[in-house]
């Protein structure tokens, strides 16, 4: 099946036959992905295809009740969420989950926990156990900052400042754990035009600066078939098209699946 | 008006990190340890030791409870308990004959293991469940305390405090007891200061603000509310403990009942969930409050300004008091900590207000 060229780069996240039901409903019917080390990978579908559930699937919220899920070939379902965070997994969510009580630069540094030592000793003795370590990941999270542009906002507390804005702290946060595969679930749901553009170029940015892998959930077709290397469709929690984005979306059953087709019902 | 965050620019991370990081502030801090620290070469003895002695060690508490309550977002309603483990058992281990010191250390860790057994299990539940259970754990503790005469020497009876020395000065000392306790509720403030600057605070909030997103991030969201149940019954009960010791002398069961455990509560909201100055604002109103009123309905009854029953009359400061609190708390939800700050953002424009973002 694979071509040649396919076979010669790594895969950074493959799923295979994955089932999830919530009680009658079965959610996902065993679809297989698998996306390759740097690809910007698309997942498209009409509302309640499964994008978000496959989504909560690889991030463990909602593990696979059959299937398979591996990460770099290392076997990732049946992790809690935070184990799997740790391998190397970030994401964003649909409706943005910021925490609300700390500043932006907080929440950015909280994407810093992973990597970081924390503990309630070191924090009494912050001058001499702590202190060097929160400037080294300050630094960091500054990188972000200035990657996406968010020096303006970085002392304001996240509940102030606009939606558009709390999306990109979303990314930052996401990006300061330095993930080997980001996930994206709807990074522009509810923005305008221009915030679109923006974002869109943001997520360039940190794709071609960061080195990374990454899954966009979107409904903006415009964005899906200028950015993403390749995209899945998915309907009723069936793969039903893969491929070069324009050529999916064109796809027979696609068209059906979003507009209704002469052979459905 | 008094001072102003203009021409004020930092130019390192640490600077911009620092717990006051404008230098007036940082002055007021400096007075205020000052006054505290030579209080006793100009209060009166009653003043210390009534008044200014009990707010440090209940603000001390109030700090250890706010930890849970308001950083971590965990409800404990049965905080008098964790207090009164740490206090009955470093009075047992004094006896036993260890040192202050690791009876000290070892009231905080009976209280944080004990603190745990009931925040394991009670950490899987939520909200008013948790409310529950901590509950459970006020009344399973004060009935074993009361019940077994090993710890409490029998129903209704009083267990006097040992004589003990801390590093080399005796606790017989009046001043001794003051500026121990002074020292503990300035290390419990410095801590609390520097949980909210550290990846140890940053991770409590994360899973008091959103745990799937926290966990989704890394956090490992049981392992953190257990540690901050672990810290703060920690705290809470060494807390306890210099209560013991420094303030009451001599401790019976009543003095770590449910009331008590409310009371706590009353301070952290009062003064505001997770600040380090509402811990202090809320322990001395909900402390001094009660006391200052009825002082003030007796000298307005004795000028016969004030005709009403005897009974009434020994009821008003409480009337007052508990008006004062809903006053407060409907004025600003979120406490006099709060109400601080307003007035400290109004008055650092003062009085350019249109220029305060």
């Amino acid at each position: 099946m694979a071509t040649t060229a396919e076979v010669a780069r790594s895969v950074a996240l493959r799923c295979e036959n994955i089932n999830r039901w919530f009680g009658g409903l079965h959610a996902l019917k065993g679809p297989d992905l698998a996306i390759f080390q740097g690809e910007i990978f698309g997942l498209v579908g009409p509302n309640g295809s499964g994008k978000t559930t496959l989504v909560n699937s690889v991030t463990g919220f909602y593990p696979p009740q059959k299937g398979r899920i591996f990460l770099f070939d290392e076997q990732i379902n049946g992790l809690p969420p935070y184990r799997i965070a740790q391998k190397g997994v970030a994401r964003t969510f649909q409706n943005v989950a910021l925490f609300r009580g700390l500043t932006v630069l907080d929440n950015i540094l909280v994407g810093r926990h992973i990597h970081m030592r924390p503990s309630a000793l070191a924090t009494l003795g912050y001058w001499w156990w702590a202190k060097k370590e929160e400037m080294a990941h300050r630094a960091k999270v500054e990188d972000i900052i200035d990657l996406l542009q968010l020096e303006d906002v970085r002392d304001e507390p996240v509940d102030v400042i606009p939606l558009g804005l709390q999306k990109r702290v979303e990314l930052a946060r996401a990006l300061a754990a330095e993930p080997r595969l980001l996930v994206l679930d709807e990074p522009m749901a509810g923005m305008n035009q221009e915030e679109k553009e923006y974002m869109v170029r943001f997520i360039l940015d940190a794709h071609e600066d960061r080195d990374l892998t990454i899954l966009l959930i979107e409904h903006h077709m415009d964005v899906v078939t200028s950015i993403c290397h390749r995209v899945a469709v998915f309907n009723d929690g069936v793969k039903i098209a893969e491929g070069e984005p324009r050529a999916a979306i064109n796809d027979p059953a696609v068209v059906a699946a979003y507009i209704g087709g002469s052979d459905a019902a | 008006m008094f001072y102003r965050q203009s021409g004020i620019y930092h130019t390192r991370y640490e600077a911009t990190r620092r717990l006051w990081p404008i230098p007036f502030e940082r002055w007021q801090v400096g007075v205020i340890l000052l006054l505290v620290l030579a209080a006793p070469f100009y209060l009166s003895a009653l003043y210390l030791q009534s008044y200014l002695l009990p707010w440090l060690i209940w603000s001390a508490a109030t700090l250890s409870l706010t930890l849970l309550m308001g950083v971590a977002g965990q409800l404990h309603f049965g905080y008098a308990a964790v207090m009164a483990i740490g206090a009955y058992s470093a009075i047992h281990l004094v006896r036993f004959g260890l040192p202050f010191e690791f009876a000290f250390l070892g009231a905080g860790l009976i209280a944080a293991l004990i603190g745990c057994l009931f925040g394991a299990a009670a950490l899987r539940v939520k909200g008013l469940y948790l409310v529950m259970a901590t509950l459970a754990m006020q009344y399973l503790v004060d009935w074993l305390i009361i019940n077994v005469p090993a710890i409490s020497g029998g129903a209704h009876a009083t267990l006097q405090a040992p004589s003990a020395r801390i590093l080399f000065f005796s606790l017989e000392n009046d001043l001794v007891r003051y500026y121990f306790a002074l020292a503990w509720a300035v290390l419990l403030t410095v801590f609390l200061l520097n949980v909210k600057r550290t990846s140890f605070g940053r991770a409590l909030v994360a899973i008091r603000d959103k745990d799937y997103a926290a966990s989704v991030i890394g956090v490992n969201p049981f392992r953190y509310k257990l540690l901050a149940f672990f810290t703060s019954s920690f705290l809470g009960g060494m807390s306890g403990a210099v209560l013991a010791f420094c303030f009451y002398r001599a401790v019976t069961p009543e003095q770590f009942s449910f009331n008590v455990s409310t009371q706590l509560v009353a301070m952290v909201l009062v003064g505001g969930l997770g600040s380090v100055i509402g811990a202090f604002l809320g322990a001395g109103f909900v402390l001094l409050a009660p006391m200052i009123l009825t002082n003030i309905v007796a000298m307005l009854s004795d000028f016969g300004w004030l005709n009403v029953s005897v009974n009434l009359l020994s009821h008003l400061p409480l009337m007052i008091y508990g008006a004062l609190i809903l006053g407060f708390l409907l004025a600003e939800p979120l406490g006099l900590a709060k109400i601080y700050d307003n007035i400290r953002n109004y008055f650092l424009v003062w009085p350019f207000k249109h220029s305060r973002r």
